[in-house]
């Protein structure tokens, strides 16, 4: 598809709002905005200043039409949700076997910030748990650490179409506590599986889980992914398109920490989520759902969050391996065409 | 299921108003619950025909856009000014004539989400069976809002090369927003021309029904916006027109 024009934008934009899409998402928004489950995050204390109210809804579908419903422009850190992106750039910077051989693919039963490596290769689990995302981010390309994370940052904006900012007090608070990280990056030093410019690298780690993002913003990550990794609005290419299944597919099998054969399961929508309270979920071909909401349940996940994934996964059928005939129909939702009237 | 009924001109001064006014009111007299609501802010004047005086209306429709007042407290019964009685009823949201007013929304514009969810809103808790939308001539934000929520969109057009232009690229944002239907409606035609002919010719030209031919009508010109024109002359063949249309609307 070619870029838009400014007639079909703007009409995009204008039934983005009269949808019967967003009607159901504000009514999704309503009826899990009263479910106070979980808490925030409190590890650093920039973290425990986000309103437990907070609450956001984003659809990006592949041709670009954007809803919203609730706070999709509150901004927030991206934490997690930033390592299956870093994984597509390592990806792109030395190809499949090399990254591989760094990092293995394996989902694993551990926390996310367990200290394991395989045994036999020492290799760390997968790209999502800190090990691997340590790793991976070792494998971003860069003169220096401030080009390093300039082209993290030009990645994100090719996904999203815009600039993003580090929340420097959360980079600083992650920095200074981060002994575990520290750690384990040493870890596999001793192994030989990170170069040793480990400062370097667990800054660069530190930065791009201190990324601001607002719930919009994770929508059209995973809609770029659902797109083949074009951003369906501005028409940029953001990952080369070989490598769109392999972040997927660590998405769906590693992306919800140690969470995620429930939701392969209930959702089956390869997803990532982040302790900011994020999720960012794909529908192949389909669509890319953003949430946030910062309370999080015992595993680490929004729980409003999981609730709307799940619903939309249901009611619209998006489940990866769903053969079953939806209740409603996308298309006919998104355009209130064949019958789809909800006034 | 509750219908929604945008009234649209290209060009200033083809008779939109008047035609939501008469007929708003003619459905309304068939027994139905029916809102209208003032779209056109820059320069509105529907309550007029309503006989709705500024001074009766302390809350309008800017106030709701500005977080002041909920929709249904901007809605005014004007059922009885029109002789709407029974089961049917009548509401007008007038848009604020004050300067002042006028100034504000344009000034500092508003939430289009905020408007669709107000048309949504007033339907709901004010049980309409129809939604008339007046809107302001020309393309804007809440112009291709009111088209794209329609389920029945009405193009006005006078017999003028201005109007037959506007009309075709109205159409062309009208495809591009998927609206459900449309119906054209030809007004202030000379009482020379052949109506069946003009009709023919521009159902030809833009492949859509035209619903109704009104003549450029003396008496419309007298009544001068104060009344609604259906209800003083219920008898005058622009009545009859008006409730030809009326019934196709009804039809959808
Ligand atoms: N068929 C007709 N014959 C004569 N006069 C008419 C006819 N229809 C409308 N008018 C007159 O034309 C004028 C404009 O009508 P009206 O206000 O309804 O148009 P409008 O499209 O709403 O205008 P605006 O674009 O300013 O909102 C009024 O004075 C009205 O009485
Ligand atoms: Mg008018």
């Amino acid at each position: 598809m070619s870029n838009i024009g400014d007639l079909q934008s703007f009409a995009n934009s204008i039934t983005a709002v009269t949808s019967p899409l967003r009607g159901y998402l504000n009514e999704l928004h309503q009826k899990y905005s009263s479910l106070n489950d979980g808490t925030v995050a409190d590890y650093i204390p920039e973290l425990a200043l986000a309103k437990p109210e907070w609450f956001g809804v984003c659809v990006v579908t592949t041709d670009g039409q954007i809803f919203e419903a609730g706070d999709c422009d509150q901004l927030f850190t991206i934490q997690s949700i930033s390592k299956a992106f870093v994984f597509g750039l390592a990806l792109e910077d030395h190809g499949r076997e090399y990254v591989n051989s760094k990092v293995s693919v394996e989902p694993t039963g551990e926390a996310f910030n367990s200290i394991v490596l395989d045994e036999a290769t020492n290799r760390p689990y997968n790209p999502m748990v800190n090990a691997g995302a340590i790793a991976t981010a070792d494998l971003i390309k860069g003169e220096n650490g401030t080009e390093r994370l300039k082209r993290l940052l030009e990645m994100f904006k090719r996904y999203t179409g815009r600039d993003h900012d580090i929340n420097v007090p959360v980079f600083l608070s992650e920095k200074a506590t981060g002994y575990r990280n520290r750690a384990m990056a040493y870890l596999m030093l001793n192994f030989g599986m990170v170069s040793d410019k480990i400062d370097e690298t667990l800054d660069l780690y530190f930065q791009q889980c201190s990324i601001l993002v607002n719930a919009k913003d994770l929508a059209m990550l995973s809609a770029t992914l659902a797109n083949g990794g074009i951003n369906p609005v501005t028409q940029e290419r953001a990952i080369a398109e070989q490598y769109v299944q392999d972040v997927i597919s660590v998405m769906l099998t590693c992306g919800m920490y140690d969470a995620s054969g429930e939701w392969t399961y209930r959702v089956g929508l390869p997803a990532k989520s982040g302790v900011g309270g994020g999720i960012t979920a794909v529908a192949p071909g389909k669509l890319g759902i953003g949430t946030f909401s910062p309370l999080l349940d015992a595993k680490g996940n929004s729980a409003r969050g999981i609730k709307v994934c799940e619903d939309l996964s249901r009611d619209f059928g998006l489940h990866l391996f769903n053969v079953a005939k939806p209740e409603r129909v996308l298309a006919d939702w998104i355009s209130g065409g064949n019958g789809v009237d909800d006034w | 299921m509750p219908k929604v009924v945008s009234i649209h001109s290209y060009r200033g001064g083809t008779g939109k108003s008047n035609f939501t006014a008469n007929l708003a009111t003619t459905i309304a007299l068939q027994g139905k619950r029916v809102g209208v609501v003032d779209t056109d802010v820059p320069s509105p004047g529907i309550h007029n025909l309503f006989c709705l005086e500024p001074e009766q209306t302390h809350k309008t429709l800017n106030n709701y856009l500005w977080g002041e007042s909920s929709i249904a407290e901007t809605a005014y019964d004007v059922s009885a000014n029109v002789g709407v009685e029974g089961t049917g009823k009548l509401f007008l949201v007038p848009s604020s004539v004050k300067a002042d007013d006028i100034a504000r929304i344009l000034k500092d514009s508003y939430d289009v989400k905020l408007m669709h969810d107000g048309f949504r809103n007033l339907v709901k808790t004010l049980q309409l069976d129809y939604l008339f939308i007046d809107t302001h001539p020309g393309l804007s934000k809440e112009t291709f809002l009111s088209i794209a929520i329609s389920h029945v969109l009405i193009l006005i057009l006078r017999p003028d090369k201005q109007d037959y232009q506007g009309t075709a690229v109205t159409m062309d944002v009208a495809r591009q927003l998927n609206v459900r239907k449309m119906l054209l409606a030809i007004n202030k035609v000379h009482s020379k021309l052949n109506l069946d002919a003009l009709k023919q010719k521009v159902e030809e030209a833009y492949g859509e029904t035209v619903a109704g031919v009104f003549p450029l009508s003396e008496d419309m010109v007298q009544l001068a916006s104060e009344g609604v024109f259906c209800v003083k002359y219920p008898d005058h063949s622009l009545s009859q027109e008006f409730r030809k249309v009326a019934q196709q609307i009804v039809e959808v």
